[in-house]
This record gives structure tokens, sequence and C-alpha cells, in this order.
């Protein structure tokens, strides 16, 4: 076995370099090698440190950036993270390769890893796992991942074996019944955001939890905060009865604070979705006896950018970009967009390279027809068209969308009018919009 | 001649994967834009609905388990949806829907459901679950006479056969089953289809000509519609169309 591992490791390191000498950049191939010549290739690595890892549809890699840099500045220098979202197997197996000693030996402070939800229980059926955050189940590329209900059985056989933390959404009832489970494990912790001003009786936007997971009784909710994120509990059984570990309340969307174990916090960004993923960055870091003032600072100055709510400016014009790749990810930049009084335009820019699902019928489980002060669309990307007949469809004045399949093209027709603008991406096209938005705006900007 | 149409939609609760709703948003938009009226209800389970009213029956897709909770409740209705479909009402259905309008659907574990039986094919999906038709799929069809081409995706275990006369010639992909050379199943009321994308959105020809079948029901003919700007839709189409069938 160790002579397995060594030999493992030894190839992956000698396959980096080698890829370095001939002037590239290593990536995702020496993980992609490995996982091909043995799929238990990341029992090789030895850390010497907690492994936290964050999982879900949406916000995985806002929350691993903010957990990292909060630990970073608590004190622990050495904090190995992709921030990238290099998030499967072989990305992970990369990422570990590069950090990890000639046996195998990796050393941290901290492990902090986003995982997308099918890999959960490979990886960490190799690597030993301190605490998992989970914070919501989406319907997402179809085509690519299969039905919701797979991925979440998928992630709860893990946790019926899983013995370490559990932070958990209790406000989505497809995480929350990971804390069923085990029902052994008695450091399951649930995270919740006290109803805010925007909330809805009824649901808004599409949502997924409609039967209740332990009895198959329809749920019924106090209030929808955003898609199926609420106050559920099931009338048969009384599930949506728990401990809260830690909950935001007096969330102010318009002063951007929220109260949290007494404390009052400041925030950059004030959507609920925000709110939600600070919350469970908040879950671990208390968890973790992370001093409050370092939380403090941190909610009210770091961003993670990278197309996660990134705000660009050009003159009197700002714009906030914003990922999408699924219905409720775009749903919520509407949201955004509609709780900002006065006019706007939309850019929406909507790929289908492999990476994105190569169907892109989710658009039209967007809600547009809540389209509030929208003056202007601008459509681009490689199905520009069909995200304009969307919008059309919804009942939007079609004169007023501007089709730019090319995103220089688009971003120009963006800010040929002054006002607020916001912008949705979806997975391959959010790079690039980027990288428009700044050749327009000129010069590089700082990052971070 | 009428001037409204009355919708069925049917499980939209259950049966809405890959956005196949969006066909009714494009069927109200369009009536809507001509001053149509257009009455959607919805049938699920449980709901006691009178079939007989309905201009059209709108079905779509869904996974295999959502197929077995709902066939129980289609069997109870069979006789009344298949007496609607005597007299004319439209059948619009899609994926799942177009293989529950047939006689039987055996899923991938093996498990057979029953379907409506209104018509004579029949569906088997293979064993092996990662054995799918999926992309992009473009068909021809004939609709009033004139050709057209149809754009959608198509994500399908199951293979359909029997299908005595299909909805159009496949230019690209899969159809019916693997490489098949036919896709859909289609009668003058009736467009079953494995299309999503959804199907109306890519297609305003296909959307129109539901509407004018609708509305020309009671004298039994397709009724002219006015035009609409559909620069849009077919820049959309143009776009497409190109990509695709050079790949």
């Amino acid at each position: 076995m160790f002579l397995l591992n060594f030999l493992t490791i030894l190839f992956g390191k000698l396959m980096v370099r080698v890829l370095r000498m001939m002037g590239k950049n290593a990536g995702n191939l020496p993980g992609l090698a490995l996982w091909t010549l043995n799929k238990k290739c990341l029992k090789a690595f030895r850390p010497d440190c907690p492994i936290i890892a964050v999982t879900g549809t949406n916000g995985k890699t806002s929350v691993t950036n903010f957990l990292s840099y909060i630990f970073s500045k608590s004190g622990c220098k050495n904090i190995i993270t992709n921030y990238e979202g290099n998030n499967l197997d072989t990305g992970i197996c990369s990422l570990l390769l590069n950090y990890c000693t000639m046996t195998g030996k990796i050393h941290a402070d901290y492990l902090v890893l986003e995982v997308d939800e099918s890999h959960v229980p490979v990886i960490f059926s190799q690597l030993k796992l301190e605490t998992l955050i989970v914070l919501n189940f989406f319907r997402d590329q179809l085509d690519r991942n299969g039905e919701v209900e797979t991925l979440i059985l998928k992630v709860k056989k893990f946790c019926e074996t899983f013995d370490g933390n559990l932070i958990l959404n209790g406000d989505d009832p497809n995480v929350a019944r990971l804390g069923l489970a085990n029902p052994g494990n008695k450091k399951v912790k649930y995270f919740s955001v006290e109803r805010y001003k925007y909330a809805t009786e009824t649901l808004y936007e599409a949502g997924e939890g409609r039967f209740c997971p332990v009895c198959g009784h329809a749920l019924e909710y106090d209030y929808y905060q955003y898609s199926h994120i609420g106050k559920f509990r099931c009338p048969k059984c009384g599930y949506g009865n728990y401990p809260v570990y830690a909950r935001f309340t007096g969330i102010d969307p318009d002063k951007r604070t929220f109260t949290a174990d007494g404390g009052k916090y400041t925030t950059v960004c004030s959507s609920i979705y925000y709110m939600y993923n600070l919350c469970a960055v908040y879950s671990a870091a208390k968890l973790y006896g992370i001093d409050k003032e370092i939380i403090r600072k941190a909610f009210r100055s770091f961003r993670v950018n990278n197309g996660r709510l990134e705000s660009f400016r050009y003159k009197n014009s700002e714009l906030i970009l914003n990922l999408a790749k699924n219905p409720v990810g775009a749903n919520m930049t509407v949201r955004i967009m509609n709780e900002c009084p006065g006019k706007k335009e939309l850019l929406f820019v909507l790929n289908d390279n492999t990476a994105d699902g190569l169907d892109v019928s989710w658009i039209w489980d967007i809600n547009f027809s809540i389209f509030n002060n929208v003056s202007k669309v601008v459509a681009s990307g490689t199905r520009a068209y069909d995200i304009a007949v969307r919008i059309k469809c919804s009942g939007y004045d079609a004169s007023k969308i501007k089709v730019r399949p090319d995103l220089d093209d688009a971003v120009k027709e963006l800010f040929s009018g002054e006002g607020k603008k916001f912008a949705i991406a979806n997975y391959t096209a959010v790079q690039p919009a980027r990288a428009a938005l700044n050749r327009f705006i000129g010069g590089v900007r700082d990052e971070k | 001649m009428k001037n409204k149409i009355r919708i069925l939609h049917m499980y939209p609760d259950i049966l809405d994967l890959y956005g196949d709703s969006g066909n009714m948003e494009v069927i109200e938009y369009r009536c809507g834009k001509r001053k149509i009226g257009c009455e959607i209800d919805i049938h699920t389970i449980g709901s006691s609905t009178d079939f007989s009213r309905y201009d059209l029956i709108y079905i779509g897709g869904g996974a295999d388990l959502e197929q077995q909770l709902l066939a129980d409740d289609l069997a109870k209705h069979s006789s009344q949806i298949r007496s609607a479909y005597e007299r004319g009402s439209f059948f619009l259905a899609i994926c799942g829907g177009y293989q529950l309008m047939g006689r039987y659907y055996k899923d991938s574990n093996g498990k057979k459901i029953s379907g409506l039986g209104l018509f004579d094919y029949y569906t088997e999906a293979s064993e092996n679950k990662s054995e799918r038709c999926i992309g992009n799929i473009i068909i021809e069809a004939e609709l009033d006479g004139e050709k057209t081409k149809v754009i959608g995706f198509e994500n399908h275990g199951g293979r359909t056969y029997g299908v005595k006369s299909p909805f159009g010639t496949v230019l690209l992909g899969n159809g019916n089953s693997f490489r098949d050379r036919f896709e859909g199943y289609f009668e003058k009321n009736v467009i079953a289809t494995y299309l999503h994308g959804p199907l109306l959105s890519k297609n305003p020809k296909v959307a129109d000509y539901i509407i004018s079948r609708c509305i020309g029901r009671e004298s039994g003919d397709s009724a002219e519609l006015v035009p609409l700007d559909d620069s849009l839709e077919n820049k959309c189409r143009e776009v497409l169309l190109k990509r695709f069938m050079k790949t």
C-alpha cells in the first residue's frame, strides 16, 4: 500500500514537473491522470490539518473564499483552498498534488475545499473530513447531473456514516433532511435566516422541496425567502423543528445590516441569498471559535468578486455582475435588480458550451414577468437570441431588447446609456464577461 | 369563428422538467398579441376535471419516478381523455407525456407503466441507465402542407416503437430511438414529440399551427391567423440551424 501511494505521488509530481518544463500550466491534467490510473489515489495524501468542505448548488465558491479569508485573518498562515472552484475529484487531486511532500504529507492549518455535490462521497471516503457545510439543493444542469433527488440521496448516503460536524441550511428542506441521516451524529448544526422584508407567502420562483422527506406529506410554509428556502414544517410528522445553532435576525437590506448572537454586522451586499451564504460562513467561524471582530471586519469589507455580485464602475454607472448557472441563481439576480429603486438595464450572457450544459431550456424557469422598471435588455453569448426570445415572451417590450452576440459589442451597447446596470452570465460566460467589462472600462482593475 | 381557446395543462406541478411549461407561455403570448383569449386550467393528481371543455390538452415530461406517481390518476380519466380526443381537442404531448399517450412505457428498471393507449406506439428504455438520446435535434415536419424545420433538445432513455405517423424526419439527432429516421407522433390534432427547448419557443410555426387548429376547431380546419413580428425568433432559428447543421 505504502509503495503504491508513493508511486502515485511520484508519478503525479513528475507529471506536474514535465508539464511545467513544457511551459504548460498543469491545471487539472495531473489529477485526471492519477484518478484514471488509481481511483483511490486520494488515499495517498495525508493532510495533518482539519478539512472543511463546502457543498451545495449555489454559493460554494463564495463561502469557501470567505472562510479561507476569515481563517487567514485569525492567525492561520497556511490555508489550502481551491479558490477558483476546481471542485471535482480530479481538481482536488491536482490541488493536493501541488502541496504535498513526496510521502504524501500535506502540512497546513486548514484545508478549505469547495466540493461538487456529486463528488462528496467519493472524495471523503478517502480523506478524513472534519466539517461538511451544505448550502442548498436546486435544480442545476439536469442533462449533466441527473435529477436533484438523485444528488441529494448521494450526499445523504455519505452523511449516514459521517460523524463529523455537519453544518446545514435549516431553511432548505432538501438540506435539513441530511441532519436525520445519521441519528448517532451529535454534531449536526443548523443555520437559519429570519424572515426578511421581501419574503413571500407563496412560492415565487421554481422550487424543489414540496414534500416532507420523512413522511411524504406536503410541506407547509410560513414564508418563502427565495425559491423553496424559507420557514417550512410538516403538519403530519413535525419535520422542520430543530434547534438553531446560528440565526441571522433583523435583516435590513437597505442599511445592509443584521444581528447574530446579539452582535450587529454590516455587509457589502444585502441580497437574501448572500445572507444565507454569510450565515453558513458565520456558523463555521463560530464553530471554530474565530474572534467575532475578525468576522465583523470580513463581513464589512471582504468581496469575493470573480463574477459573484461583483461591482464595476464606469463614469456615472455602476454595474453588478452575477454568475447564474441555473434558474434560482438567475431569479436571485432579477430579484436584486427589482429591489433596486429607479430605472436599470440588464445584460444577460448565455452560453451553451459543454460545461454549461448544451440545453438552455432552464432560462424558461426564470421569472422575467416581474421586471420592474427595466429600460433596456442586452442579450449576448452563443445563445443570445434564445434569451432574447425568452424575455420577449414574458411580455417585455421587444423593441427594448438589443441582441449583441459579441461581448464587446454587448458591453458597449449597455453603457451607451447612463444609470444602474445589472449583468447575469452563466458558467462559461462569466469570465469572458468580466474581461469584456474590464476592457471597456479600460486599464487593469485591482484584483481583490 | 372562436376568439378564445381553452387549455388544460396536465400535471404542471409534477411534469415540469426542462422549462416545458414555457410552451404554455408561448401560446399565451402569441394569443395575447392577436387578442385571442386564452384560458389555462390545471389538472393534477386528485383534480376532478371536465376534459370535454378544452380545445388544447397539454402534457409535459418528467422523470421515471414522477411518471409512476401520476400513472394511476391518468388511468382514472382515461375514457374522458379519449372522448376529448375523439371530439377534436388538440393534444400536445412532450417527452414523458408523449410516452404516456401510447400503450405502455417500460422504464430502465424493467418496470412497466400502462399508458393511455390513445395511440398504438409503445416505449421501452434501455436497462443501461446511461444509454440516453441527449442533444440538439432538428427534424423536418409538414404542417398544413408546408414543410418546416423543427428545432429542439432531446433527452430521453425511452425508445418509442410502432409509430405509424411520425411528427417529422430526423435531420440531426436521434428521434424516436437511437439514430432513428423519424421523430414523434403526428395526427392533424396531435403533436407528440421528444423535443424540449421548450418546443414552441424555437418553432413559432408549430405554435401557430396549434393555435389555428384550436380556433378553427368547429369548422374542422385550420384558421387564418394575423401574422406576428417574429424577427427575433427567426433570427434565433437562423443562427441555430446554421450552427447545428454544420456539426
